[in-house]
């Protein structure tokens, strides 16, 4: 039967921003995305239609995936933001509202596609120029001297995601872990190219947070506890490691595709068992003392080993098979027959049993310096747990960006608005060159920068859901909040400190409303002396990338003029 | 009795204006892109005129034989299919009008449709014949002397000095060409990299067109698109990248240089292939034959050949296939690392850089088969770990692998697509260019057009974009007319009229072009008649186009108008989806061409 089938034509739209419904979509989107941004952002629950689990997130790497839309201009954003997540892990809720607004406030004010686009690709210019330049005035160096500065960027990360639902105390344990985790993984001394570590996350159900904790070296499953009680004899340090990549199992792979006659009589299973057994006997003889492998071993085969006061792991999967031959420097075996050379065999200094609620595990000791640890993490549900898993990794993650690119940007909305105040004063400079070489008016350009800065604003602004108000000093044109109950008159003793934390109220400030028109001024850098230091800090990397991203993405947006479906 | 579905003049025009109000979104420096959804869901974004064509999947036979029409000029020209709906649209609009203007002067026919359609083809036979009779020598005369020619030199100087010289043609040639494709934003950005590509792709001993048929050839496994960053970091590195991650740890020790070796099949032997039968039991002499036994040759023999790799210093293994648990964990026992199914675009470049043969026999090595690397580590791109290598500086070029960056996946794959079409369209500006010395090229202008019209095609001239050809040609027309008139007066009453009709036509390009202001269409229109043939220096910002592509692209045009209103109806056919017509084929338009022919 032929299986021809007619085309259907495409399904068009044309110009899809001037579409209502599409507007309104992105409107949609940007509104649910703003109510979860920040410290005190609000939590979704997704739940699919089949009766799956629920899960509570305000983190935009699990709540984009959950959001499916059958308009693919929503998904085009989707995707450009996952893909930022996935690279950088922070930072992901800023970038899709600073990009859902900038797309919102292009489009409402009139400007030419082109125009729009050409714009925004300058001021990113200014932007990036000014964050990677010397003398910003939002970004602070971090330093490696102290772990202060490494534990304030980690607790903006974890605080930043209120579905771990943690306590002052406990996100200041998850931070400390977390920085502790990451020193772990970088290793001392050792010459040339520096090889990070890693971390492997084991999550348990049901205990307090607080419970938490990080173990140099590895910690694996032991669902096994029966041949564990003849632990305490293994103290011969070191331990000699044997690590097995194939199967113990007795079957036999890579036989190929030809047929085997079997003569009656002949027992091949015990023939293959024999040779197990014999690799056994071999791995006696070596004074093996932990046999592990990553598939499964023959029942018979743990029995002799076992019998011989071997610990035998099996079962180990292939994620933690990398972390335990750096641990133990022992080379996977995966034949059966050649002998196993003696640099194959690993070492461990030491193992002993450490129990987490319902889990037994084997904690295995590196024999000398080692850049794998382990992180327990508990919690007191399910779906805490996960969330809580995700933003540890996130943080390990940011961390390691540090590495490259040592800074810091303030965090609470402060660099938003100093960069708006920034490219407001810059733009207002240099208007007619810019619009001459941009080709425009200059009426355009300041609609254009109009739009690109409220839209940073706005991000800072995304940061209060308590019906409070946004504020800005005009100094150094960091962001404040006015609680909603506050009468004026007392304005700077309820103000207290501006989002970053690095700036206190005091009665010779000057503020504006975040949403009214103040006159263009030169933002001041931080004074080099002070001795405050920000509360709160972002990923200098993560948002340089994402502003990137979000404005990349918008102009993206702004410049599709026509929608072609295949609907076949 | 089928269905007939009379055609005029209003259904063609009105077909062609749906085509042209869609091209128009993404034509000129105000368009923009399009978004296409494949029936997979996955997300495109084109500003090429043929993917939108194609993408749109149309229904109406008029408009397929349009499409088709299209795609087989920008086939040849690898450019100008928006501009081909465009200029469509526009001369079936003059005709029509002129059509209906001129129908009472017959009365031969029945009815008055009838009438304006005859005028209508005769008015495009007319068009054409003109065009191919005339054009070459007015554009010749009245468009080539406001052009320049490029050359090698002009490549060659480009890339070694920095931008902003003024002489870099085909750094400009490819920035309009980007524009065209991918949009204002990040056209010279793009242009600069794809010069420095080329650059560091340049054989010394060979010509530049060897270098352009190389990273075209090469292409696939010369660009690594990586999602998730701004199109701004995207970059040249030096070397070369195999798309794979290590199958075993990777060095950890930088020692140099690093020999590599390529397998294309399997380093474990197989113990039986198919057809083959392994007889277990007691052999002949009483001895015992068990599977343990087969198994144990199979690893014995494996580990001849690591140790052979060994003796010969080898240390990393590319290769085609996927290799047993039992090869990773000999070669890393050997401090060997492992690089499985590397494709084999990868492996031909690989044996091309470093003249190594890739080897199929793993007892047969030898060390001819051994590539000298300077380096093989890790590198991160995005989400994935892939394999680094370098080959050594003696190979004449500088090996370099082009990295696109892209927030999304439809951008990354947007622009390695506009990338490789740009490199494909390169050459055919060479064969323009250096007919003079091979003749093989000059079939290819022959096939496309008559041998008289080599004049023009010859310099493989190109001019300023922005709307100058269009300007500079409908003066020339105009001018082309004013004196045909004044020779002949009414003999020849057909060609003033035909040629002020194509002068019309082309406007219509440049009034899209600056369809924002109207100010400066006037501007540019001036400015370009007034300006003096010896002063090349206007408009140099706007890039440049083929001068030869646009004259094809007219006569491609005037073409597909006669063929199209030759067509007066359309017989639907039906044909049973389940059985196996071989009717099926020529279903569509094909088949009532034939009909309309009288």
């Amino acid at each position: 039967m032929s299986r021809l089938v007619k085309k259907s034509p495409s399904l068009c739209t044309d110009l899809p921003l001037d579409n209502t419904d599409i507007r309104n979509k992105l409107h949609l989107l940007w509104q649910l995305l703003r109510s979860c941004f920040g410290p005190t952002g609000r939590l979704k629950q997704v739940h699919n239609n089949i009766g799956g689990h629920v899960v509570t997130t305000s983190t935009s790497s699990v709540l984009l995936p959950a959001i499916s839309s059958s308009q693919p201009f929503i998904n085009l954003i989707k995707t450009s933001i996952l893909n930022h997540v996935s690279r950088f892990s922070d930072c992901g809720l800023f970038a899709a509202i600073l990009c859902l607004s900038l797309i919102e406030r292009a489009k409402r004010s009139g400007l030419r596609g082109s125009v729009a686009i050409s714009v925004n690709k300058h001021l990113l210019g200014l932007c990036t120029g000014y964050l990677q330049g010397e003398d910003c005035g939002c970004k602070v160096k971090l330093d490696f001297c102290s772990s202060l500065s490494l534990i304030k960027l980690s607790r903006s990360i974890i605080s930043s995601k209120p579905a771990c639902v943690l306590t002052e105390a406990e996100a200041v344990h998850i931070s400390k872990l977390a920085v502790q985790a990451f020193l772990l993984t970088v290793p001392c001394n050792s010459p040339g190219i520096v090889r990070l570590g890693k971390i492997v996350t084991v999550s348990v159900e049901g205990h307090s947070v607080l419970n938490s904790a990080v173990f140099p070296g590895l910690l694996v499953d032991m669902p096994d506890v029966f041949g564990l009680n003849k632990v305490e004899n293994l103290h011969s340090n070191p331990l000699r490691v044997v690590l097995f990549s194939a199967s113990l199992a007795g079957d036999l792979s890579e036989l190929g595709d030809g047929i085997i006659e079997v003569h009656p009589g002949v027992d091949t299973d015990a023939q293959i068992l024999d040779q197990l057994l014999e690799l056994g006997k071999r791995v006696v003889a070596e004074e093996v003392k932990l046999f592990v492998c990553q598939k499964v071993i023959h029942p018979v085969l743990q029995q002799y080993l076992r019998r011989h006061g071997i610990i035998v792991i099996e079962r180990l999967g292939i994620n933690v098979m990398e972390p335990l031959t750096q641990l133990t420097g022992a080379q996977p075996v995966a034949t059966l027959h050649t002998t196993i050379p003696a640099k194959a065999y690993g070492k461990v200094r030491d193992v002993d049993i450490r129990q987490f609620g319902s889990k037994t595990m084997l904690h295995l000791h590196p024999p000398g310096e080692s850049a794998i640890c382990t992180m327990i993490l508990c919690h007191r549900n399910e779906t805490m747990l996960s969330e809580l898993k995700v933003v540890c990794q996130k943080t390990e993650h940011v961390l390691r960006l540090t590495l490259r690119e040592p800074s810091a940007l303030l965090g609470g909305g402060c660099t938003e608005t100093h960069l708006a105040a920034y490219v407001r004063h810059k733009s207002m400079n240099e208007v007619t060159e810019t619009a001459s070489a941009l080709g425009c008016t200059q009426t355009e350009y300041f609609l254009g920068v109009e739009g690109f800065c409220r839209s940073l604003e706005s991000v800072a602004a995304a940061l209060e859901h308590d019906g409070g108000n946004c504020l800005i000093d005009l100094t150094h044109a960091h962001h404040w909040t006015l609680p909603a109950d506050v009468i004026t008159e007392h304005m700077e003793d309820s103000l207290g400190l501006c989002g970053c934390g690095v700036m206190q109220s005091s009665p010779n400030k000057k503020w504006t409303y975040l949403s009214t028109k103040y006159p263009q001024f030169s933002p001041a850098p931080l004074s080099r002396d002070t001795t405050v230091q920000p509360r709160v800090l972002d990923s200098f990397t993560a948002k340089l990338n994402a502003l990137q991203v979000a404005v990349e993405t918008a102009n993206l947006a702004l410049d599709v003029r026509y929608v072609i479906q295949d609907t076949n | 009795m089928l269905p007939v579905e009379h055609l005029h003049l209003e259904h063609v025009l009105q077909t062609v204006s749906v085509l042209e109000s869609v091209i128009l979104r993404s034509f000129g420096p105000e368009g923009g892109q399009v978004l296409f959804i494949r029936d997979t869901g996955q997300a495109m974004l084109s500003r090429s005129g043929t993917h939108i064509l194609t993408a749109l999947r149309l229904d109406h036979p008029l408009a397929r034989m349009v499409v088709e029409c299209v795609l087989k000029h920008s086939s040849v020209t690898g450019d100008g299919s928006k501009t081909f709906i465009l200029l469509l649209a526009s001369l079936l609009r003059m005709i029509h009008t002129a059509a209906c203007k001129g129908t009472n002067v017959s009365h031969a026919y029945n009815s008055r449709k009838a009438a304006e359609a005859a005028t209508a083809r005769h008015l495009a036979d007319k068009l054409l014949a003109f065009a191919l009779e005339e054009l070459a020598d007015v554009i010749a005369m009245g468009v080539v002397p406001y052009g320049y020619c490029i050359s090698w030199e002009d490549f060659t100087a480009k890339t070694q000095s920095p931008a902003h010289t003024n002489n870099n043609c085909v750094q400009k040639l490819l920035a309009s060409f980007f524009l065209s494709r991918l949009g204002r934003t990040h056209c010279d950005f793009i242009s600069n990299l794809t010069c420095e590509l080329l650059s560091h792709w340049k054989f010394k001993n060979n010509q530049p067109p060897f270098t352009l048929q190389f990273v075209n050839d090469n292409l696939p496994a010369l660009h690594t698109p990586v999602s998730g960053f701004p199109i701004s970091c995207s970059r040249l590195i030096e070397g070369q990248v195999i798309h794979r991650d290590f199958a075993t740890p990777c060095p950890q020790t930088d020692h140099h240089p690093v020999k590599a070796v390529v397998f294309t099949r399997y380093l474990q032997p197989k113990l039986l292939s198919a057809g083959e039968v392994l007889e277990l039991g007691y052999g002949e002499q009483g001895k015992e034959r068990s599977i343990v036994q087969f198994s144990a040759w199979a690893e014995r023999s494996l580990e001849c050949v690591i140790a052979n790799l060994q003796s010969l210093g080898v240390s990393v293994i590319l290769s085609a296939v996927k290799q047993s648990a039992a090869v990773l964990a000999l070669a890393a026992q050997a401090d060997m690392c492992i690089v499985e199914c590397v494709s084999e675009d990868e492996l031909s470049l690989f044996a091309q850089l470093s003249g190594a043969r890739p080897a199929s026999d793993c007892w047969m090595i030898e060390s001819d088969h051994v590539a000298t690397l300077t380096f093989c580590r890790p590198i991160l791109l995005g989400a994935h770990r892939y394999v680094f290598l370098s080959h050594p500086y003696s190979v004449q070029v500088k090996p370099c692998s082009l990295v696109i960056c892209g927030p999304g996946e439809g951008q990354t794959d947007q622009y390695a697509c506009a990338f490789r079409d740009a490199i494909h369209m390169l050459p055919s500006k060479r064969t323009l260019q250096s007919n003079k010395n091979t003749s093989l090229e000059m079939e290819n202008q022959i096939a496309s057009a008559p041998p008289f019209q080599k004049c023009v095609l010859e310099p493989g001239c190109v001019i300023p974009a922005g709307g100058t050809f269009e300007f500079l040609l409908n003066h020339a027309l105009l001018q082309h007319h004013g004196r045909s008139c004044s020779v002949s007066d009414d003999t020849n009453m057909g060609i003033p009229a035909v040629s002020q009709l194509l002068a019309n036509v082309l406007l219509s390009l440049p009034r899209q072009i600056y369809s924002h202001s109207p100010r400066c269409f006037l501007q540019t229109q001036t400015r370009l008649l007034k300006a003096d043939v010896s002063s090349k220096v206007f408009m140099l910002d706007l890039g440049l186009e083929s001068v030869s592509c646009k004259y094809q692209l007219l006569l491609a045009v005037l073409q597909c108008v006669s063929s199209l209103l030759q067509v007066d109806a359309v017989l639907r056919t039906q044909t049973a989806l389940r059985t196996q017509s071989h009717r099926l084929p020529n279903i569509s338009w094909e088949g009532t061409e034939d009909e309309a022919e009288e």
